[in-house]
């Protein structure tokens, strides 16, 4: 996910260990504790709409998810989704620049969007007294982005977005793996093949008419879900969204075409040098996407194999044999393709061959018994807490609620994504181990400058070369 | 105050329906007219007790009805500043670690599955002034959870084999910090700020964590988790009656002893004419900076006009630093800045990382906002207006949650403040005037002893930043330490 402010650096380094693009599976506990009470429907221009009312605080959320994310770039122009979400803070046709964060972060509240491969979304939490402001300040962008974009606005945002890309990727330690991984498990012109910030010659290459053109296309309103939750009175909150939104035309229908989940022919054995003096082992293997009902499984395997201390891979190599000074396992999923992903940080005394034989056996192992009783009950155990701790933020019952009705056509699909977890069994675990993670699957090693030799199975492993960081500032 | 809540969330919720049935009655829509809010809604701060345990503890109870959640949570006043012994940094944090590795009467393992089975989790952990043990469960688990936690503070075995495995890892990830620029900026900034003699320049390193041995961490443990230090703040689904009763009996085993520590810190350094501190990191894509110098602890009299001139200057994104140098001139992903507060001199920091081709052009900017707000570029009503309005209406967002507000009421206690600090925030705020941000620009954006540290690529970075003539360079190593010669670039990895 790539935002346009920052992630904090802590929470960065978390996620590419653990758990990515791993959607909100936090789903509850006992039945009658996990609810949202919300309400939803459409206006005549295809906007979709959901309400859900808390005045616990006095803030609202409101949150606008657009479907349309980097898989839906082509090719030469990877990026593009991402830049867009920064030009969409630029101001709009009635409201000028920087009115945006003053009406937001300038009252007391937020704003940020962000972007993946299958989605762009924006959302303000404000005071309560601002819920007229923002829902102005998103129809507005809605529908009228394009009547004050220029080039020089364009090209300040694409300075900003190539500076993220250095940021949080080149002058990262093993910042590129993700890029390096998703442009081995994809053949050549998939559109998950390449990562959601783009390349920096193709953000180089984006011109004012092909924002245009994705604007046109994308960012109407029947390819939109607009969430409001908080504290509001919500038969003034449908005349506001009338007031503000019915009269943004409605767009074409956008084209979803089927996309092929990763597959490989072959195991890929790769090695990457980088500036780091720490080696790492990632081993991925083409999984399944989370509107598949094995994405279940995956994800409570993932939680049996790391994570807690007793986690199968964690006590084998952190605790027992020691080999590692730390291990994740998790299943990153997106809208059309996932995959299982173990990744490996040594002990300096051990190598990543040895690593990557531990992990395999640790595997071999819990494939052919499966999940123990106890096993699936610690997986599903903290499932209650982390959706009640999910209901106490307006923001996060938005993504909930949106995210459902967007990939599903059902805002209360956080009840269903609940019940499918907790009646997932040892059978179904063991099914998926035995089924994924057994076929061909991508190896990569990153080491340090020189240390080729350090990768697991060095003389087998096929060198990554990846463009270094463009120089070159705002010309 | 608690009687009054509900009249005045009426009263509020009747102004926003007026106003905005005002604003639905204006046909046909202008959208070039921002919509006028409504009345601020009024904050409704929780209401907390407080009580004193027989062993010595605070305790601190906020019912919060809605979500059958619990956040439990004891500070312990004073950190490893206070309570880690010369030579042994690190031994705080790997105590802290060491919790969870077996008690008297379960193994780690046990100990892990337990709480697994709970559905939460237990964090422990030790910062410079204060150091924390808690969780958040729920309210049917909170008795079980708290009963493991009072095991893992009282009766933690600290086996030797767990001691060496938490250090090789502390280890490894002393040395993947070496590889972070911004791992490596935010500890050379800190100890060319403190020196090497004050708690806030010292960091753990290979040598102190090396240094730790298994009677360490006995020692700390016995010395640091006690009652007489301790504030124990219980929010949510609790009566200040229940909560009470669950702690006495939970904490039973736990018998007085220990006090709030002093907190002297020794002298700073004599603060240096403003220099530029570069740390070579060939290769780098960027360049990070941290500019800066100590500040006034968190009591300091200044602390609302510095919070809105903070604002104003680096606090938010439409601030005057993002606003020039990311927003404008495109060349980072973003800067900011702030300051640390605690008990000793916290610092002022302004910075970012900063597209290496740019790194000069973006000194020459971030010396021109930080002169701006000194007096150079006066502020306006406006930037006031907009800053107070920000930090007075952020107040909420502090109660947005059980572990949000145990963490606003407890910080509250541990930094001496007083009990009405979130009733009067706002008129405290509201008092700042012009002349009160202008004085405390002057005095703690000290100009002309700022301590510019950039970690980035010497060859290309060096030889622009001197013609900026904007302060002398100084070579240093990712310790920080000068780099002898000064002249060939070093060679940190």
């Amino acid at each position: 996910m790539t935002n346009r402010r920052r992630v904090l650096p802590a929470l960065a380094l978390v996620l590419t260990l653990c758990c990515a693009l791993q959607p909100v599976w936090g789903q509850n506990g006992s039945a009658n504790s996990i609810s949202i009470p919300f309400e939803t429907y459409k206006l005549p221009n295809g906007l979709t709409v959901i309400l859900s009312v808390d005045h616990a605080v006095p803030t609202v959320a409101v949150n606008v998810w657009y479907h349309v994310g980097s898989k839906n770039e082509m090719p030469g122009r990877t990026g593009f989704a991402h830049l867009f979400e920064h030009v969409m803070f630029t101001g709009s046709g009635h409201i000028p620049y920087g009115t945006h964060d003053k009406l937001t972060e300038g009252v007391g509240g937020s704003n940020n969007g962000s972007t993946t491969n299958d989605r762009t979304n924006y959302y303000e939490t404000i005071p309560s007294n601002y819920l007229e402001s923002a829902l102005w300040l998103e129809s507005d962008r809605m529908g009228f982005l394009l009547d004050t974009l220029d080039l020089e606005k364009l090209n300040a945002q694409r300075e900003v977005v190539k500076n993220e890309r250095r940021q949080s990727y080149d002058n990262q330690p093993y910042g590129r793996v993700s890029e390096i991984l998703a442009a081995a498990m994809y053949p050549k012109g998939h559109p998950y093949s390449w990562p959601v910030i783009g390349s920096m010659t193709d953000l180089s290459e984006a011109s004012q008419e092909d924002v245009k053109a994705f604007f046109r296309l994308y960012y109407a309103p029947n390819n939109a879900t607009l969430g409001v939750v908080g504290d509001f009175d919500p038969v003034i909150a449908k005349k506001l969204i009338a007031r503000y939104f019915t009269d943004l035309p409605q767009g074409k229908t956008v084209e979803r075409p089927s996309v092929a989940l990763g597959k490989l022919e072959m195991s890929k054995r790769l090695v990457y040098e980088d500036a780091v003096q720490v080696p790492r082992l990632y081993i991925q293997w083409p999984t399944v996407g989370f509107k598949r009902d094995d994405d279940y499984p995956l994800s409570v395997m993932s939680s049996i194999l790391s994570g807690s201390r007793t986690a199968r891979l964690t006590k084998a190599l952190v605790y027992d044999s020691q080999l590692a000074s730390q291990v994740g396992a998790f299943q990153n999923s997106a809208e059309d393709v996932g995959v299982f992903q173990v990744t490996v940080v040594p002990r300096p005394e051990h190598t990543l061959t040895e690593l990557e034989a531990a992990v395999d056996q640790v595997i071999q192992k819990f494939i052919a018994e499966g999940p123990t009783a106890e096993e699936l009950q610690k997986a599903k155990s903290g499932l209650e807490l982390s959706f009640l701790r999910a209901l106490e933020s307006n923001l996060g019952k938005a993504n909930q609620l949106i995210s459902g009705s967007m990939f599903y056509g059902n805002p209360g699909q956080f009840r269903t994504d609940y019940q499918k977890t907790l009646a997932v069994t040892a059978a179904d675990v063991k099914r998926v181990a035995a089924m994924y993670l057994v076929r061909s699957r991508i190896v990569l090693s990153v080491v340090p400058k020189g240390k080729k030799d350090k990768a697991s199975k060095a003389p087998e492993s096929e060198t990554v070369t990846m463009l270094p960081a463009t120089p070159g500032g705002r010309s | 105050m608690n009687r009054q809540r509900p009249h005045i969330a009426f009263a509020t919720a009747l102004l926003i329906t007026l106003a905005s049935v005002a604003s639905l009655a204006q046909q046909p829509l202008d959208r070039t007219k921002a919509p006028t809010p409504g009345a601020n809604p009024k904050l409704t701060v929780p209401a907390w007790t407080t009580q004193q345990l027989s062993n010595g503890a605070t305790l601190i109870v906020s019912q919060r009805r809605g979500l059958p959640l619990v956040s439990f949570n004891i500070t312990l006043v004073g950190g490893s500043n206070q309570f880690e012994p010369a030579g042994k940094r690190g031994v705080a944090a790997l105590t802290a670690s060491m919790l969870t590795e077996g008690t008297k009467s379960k193994t780690g393992d046990q100990l892990s599955d337990a709480l697994q089975l709970l559905g939460t989790n237990i964090n422990a952990g030790v910062g410079g002034e204060e150091g924390s043990i808690g969780f958040v469960s729920t309210r049917k688990n909170f008795d079980a959870t708290l009963a493991i936690l009072a095991d893992m503070m009282l009766n933690s075995t600290f086996p030797a084999d767990a001691l060496d495995r938490l250090r090789a890892r502390t280890l490894v990830n002393l040395t993947q910090a070496k590889d972070q620029p911004v791992a490596i900026g935010g500890q050379v900034f800190a100890k060319i700020l403190y020196g090497a003699d004050h708690p806030y320049g010292q960091r753990t390193t290979e040598a102190s964590v090396k240094a730790i041995t298994r009677d360490d961490v006995v020692a700390f443990s016995k010395t640091y988790f006690q009652p007489g230090r301790a504030i124990i703040t219980v929010v949510g689904d609790v009566t200040p009656l229940s909560a009470k009763a669950s702690v006495e009996k939970g904490l039973a085993a736990w018998t007085k002893g220990g006090e709030k520590p002093a907190f002297d810190y020794t002298k700073l350094p004599e603060l240096q004419t403003a220099k530029i501190y570069l740390v070579d990191k060939p290769g780098a894509a960027q360049s990070v900076f941290n500019i800066g110098l100590p500040g006034p602890p968190r009591n300091t009299p200044d602390y609302f006009a510095i919070q809105v001139m903070n604002t104003i200057l680096g606090g938010m994104f439409q601030s005057r630093l993002n606003a020039n140098i990311r927003e404008q001139k495109g060349y980072s992903y973003g800067v900011n800045s702030g300051f640390t507060y605690g008990k000793g001199p916290g610092a002022f920091r302004a910075g970012g990382s900063i597209f290496s081709g740019k790194t000069d052009a973006a000194l020459v900017e971030f010396m021109k906002e930080l002169n701006g707000i000194v007096g150079e570029r006066p502020i306006t009503d406006e930037e006031i207006k907009v800053a107070k309005d920000s930090l007075i209406q952020s107040l909420p967002q502090r109660f947005a949650s059980v572990n949000a507000t145990s963490n606003a009421i407890t910080s509250l206690v541990v930094q001496g403040l007083p009990n009405d600090y979130y009733q009067t925030y706002a008129n405290n705020i509201a008092a700042v005037t012009k002349e009160d941000l202008m004085r405390v620009a002057k005095r703690y954006v000290d100009i002309k002893h700022l301590a510019i540290v950039i970690v980035g690529d010497r060859a290309k970075i060096e030889e622009p930043l001197k013609a900026t003539g904007i302060a002398p360079i100084t070579h240093i190593d990712i310790e920080g330490n000068p780099v002898s010669g000064g002249s060939a670039p070093s060679s940190s990895n």
